[in-house]
């Protein structure tokens, strides 16, 4: 399965290589549209074809704004903030799932981005086949799936069920299936979106302990997440994002610790 | 384990020439998608395939009583000259009608993971197509038997024009799909704009029935170059002129090419709204 992605704009020399980063993402803005109006009269279609700029019918709203970051091979970082901060955004932008709307986004190693967990699974399916579905879309081969296929069923440990439509699963068998494939599939760098608390207790710690032992392994592990004891057991290093840009970034109990300080003192403010 | 790969984006870059081998690096997902289609629709079902054959056949049979007994249409076995083109213009009606949806269908998928999304269209127009490869070999079969008794050699162009088909199939239902992520008004517009064609196309007459003095611009319509060659091929018998077949191609290539670039245009933004 070659793995290689579209147009590298330079190749670096080996020596050069090691100095990498697993992302960087340089002066990187992103702007919604959003589409208020969607029943346009073709006369505003047209001048918005010709001028090619949203009429008043698209506000424009940064999500983040000239956000710098770089993340080394084998760091694992927590992206933490107010919801509406930006965490997802500049997720799904290193992920590929959005295009930037200025900057450069660069990352160096194969990617799985888990924003969704089992997006692309369908209800009426096998377990088996939904989980040959989702490995797809999350862009292994065959062969590659077949190899880790018992891993994933006994990570899940969903093995009775396999030839079971998934709507008949439970939403935590669903889940904890979605969670299984996704991190066998042994990518340099993996992106979690707040989908680590599925499952009961026992599998979240199965969980965290695969996500220990890739990061052990030498894998960069980018995850946001609310749960502050789950980012400190997980994550050496923080990124505090407001309103789209960075707030603060260093070591893990520092930067955790300010952003607690910072939420209790906006809700003391909020209370008369 | 892959090698390793390095990705750069710059913000601006479609990277248009690119996203066909990005496709083929994501074949594994097209290749599921066609199987899921395909199994979703026909597990639960005992008759499975044969209602896929039921719907069209009747269609024919009423087009076939109408137009042989009512309006007649001097041709010989005219239930012979409907079976070779309908079918294929139903595959293309039901390719498109998807078309409307299934973006929208998908967008947990569009919003949550990083592949090129034509693959959703594409997976559409293949299990449709697999489809219509077993209904065109059922319809050869019948054709040999009862029409020919004899099977034509030409026959044998077939793969060119079912390549022709899935060129425009794509060349339509991407900007048709892209659309309906932008403006509802595409699945309104749609069905009415598929009767039309239905009228302005050769399913149910031949081409040859079309005055002289207008068919030039009745031909500008691809989908009646691909049911002419149809009924030339599996009708008639007869190869189709060389000219007219590259002429019909070339089309498709067209269709092809604009309606990528209309998806192009708006790649980048739409798993956004969708």
């Amino acid at each position: 399965m070659p793995s290689s992605t579209a147009t590298p704009a330079f190749t670096p020399k080996s020596s050069e290589r090691a100095l990498e980063a697993a992302v960087e993402l340089r002066g990187v803005s992103k702007r919604f549209y959003y589409y208020e109006h969607r029943t346009k009269t073709l006369r505003e279609w047209f001048i918005r074809r010709i001028l090619r700029r949203p009429l008043n019918g698209g506000r424009a709203e940064f999500t983040l704004r000239n956000f710098d970051l770089r993340v080394e091979r084998g760091e694992s970082v927590a992206l933490i903030g107010s919801n509406g901060s930006g965490k997802s955004t500049a997720l799904r932008l290193i992920a590929g799932i959005y295009g930037a709307s200025s900057g450069t986004i660069r990352t160096h190693g194969r990617l799985t981005a888990v924003i969704e967990l089992g997006a692309g699974f369908h209800p009426e399916l096998t377990g088996a086949d939904n989980v040959a579905l989702y490995a797809a879309v999350l862009g292994l081969g065959r062969k590659e799936l077949a190899a880790r296929y018992d891993e994933i069923v006994d990570f899940a440990e969903t093995r009775d069920f396999m030839d079971t439509p998934l709507k008949y699963y439970s939403s935590g068998m669903e889940a904890r299936l979605a969670f299984a494939v996704a991190v066998c599939l042994q990518p340099d760098i993996l992106l979690l979106d707040e989908v680590l608390a599925v499952g009961d207790q026992v599998f979240r710690d199965r969980c965290q302990a695969r996500l220990r032992a890739f990061h052990n392994s030498g894998g960069t592990l980018i995850l946001v997440s609310h749960e502050m004891d789950q980012i400190r057991e997980l994550c050496s290093r923080a990124v505090w994002l407001e309103r789209g840009s960075l707030r603060m970034d260093g070591d893990v109990d520092r930067v955790l610790a300010a952003y607690r300080a910072h939420n209790s003192l906006d809700l003391n403010r909020g209370t008369p | 384990m892959s090698a390793v790969d390095q990705v750069v984006r710059v913000a601006g870059s479609a990277g248009a020439p690119s996203r066909l081998s990005q496709v083929w690096r994501y074949r594994e997902l097209l290749r599921s998608m066609i199987i899921r289609n395909l199994k979703v629709k026909y597990q639960r079902s005992l008759l499975g395939f044969v209602w896929t054959l039921i719907n069209p056949l009747l269609t024919v049979a009423i087009l076939v009583l109408v137009f042989s007994h009512v309006v007649r249409i001097p041709l010989e076995h005219y239930w012979a000259f409907v079976l070779s083109g309908y079918f294929v213009w139903n595959c293309m009606l039901q390719t498109l009608n998807t078309g409307t949806y299934i973006f929208a269908e998908h967008s947990r998928l569009t919003r949550s993971v990083a592949f090129p999304s034509e693959i959703l269209v594409f997976g559409a127009v293949g299990s449709r197509l697999l489809e219509f490869l077993a209904e065109i070999a059922l319809i050869m079969v019948v054709l040999a038997a009862f029409h020919h008794f004899r099977v034509p050699p030409s026959f044998a162009l077939l793969p060119v024009l079912v390549v022709i088909q899935v060129l425009l199939a794509i060349g339509l239902a991407l900007p048709i799909a892209t659309l309906s992520v932008f403006y509802y008004d595409v699945q309104h517009a749609l069905p009415i704009a598929l009767t039309t064609l239905f009228y302005l196309s050769p399913v149910f007459y031949p081409v040859q029935m079309v005055p002289e003095a207008v068919r030039p611009y009745y031909l500008v319509n691809p989908l009646a170059g691909l049911l002419t060659l149809y009924h030339e091929i599996l009708y008639h018998g007869r190869m189709p002129s060389l000219a007219f077949l590259s002429g019909v191609l070339a089309m498709a290539l067209v269709v092809y090419a604009i309606g990528y670039a209309v998806f192009n245009r708006y790649a980048s933004v739409y798993a956004e709204i969708v």
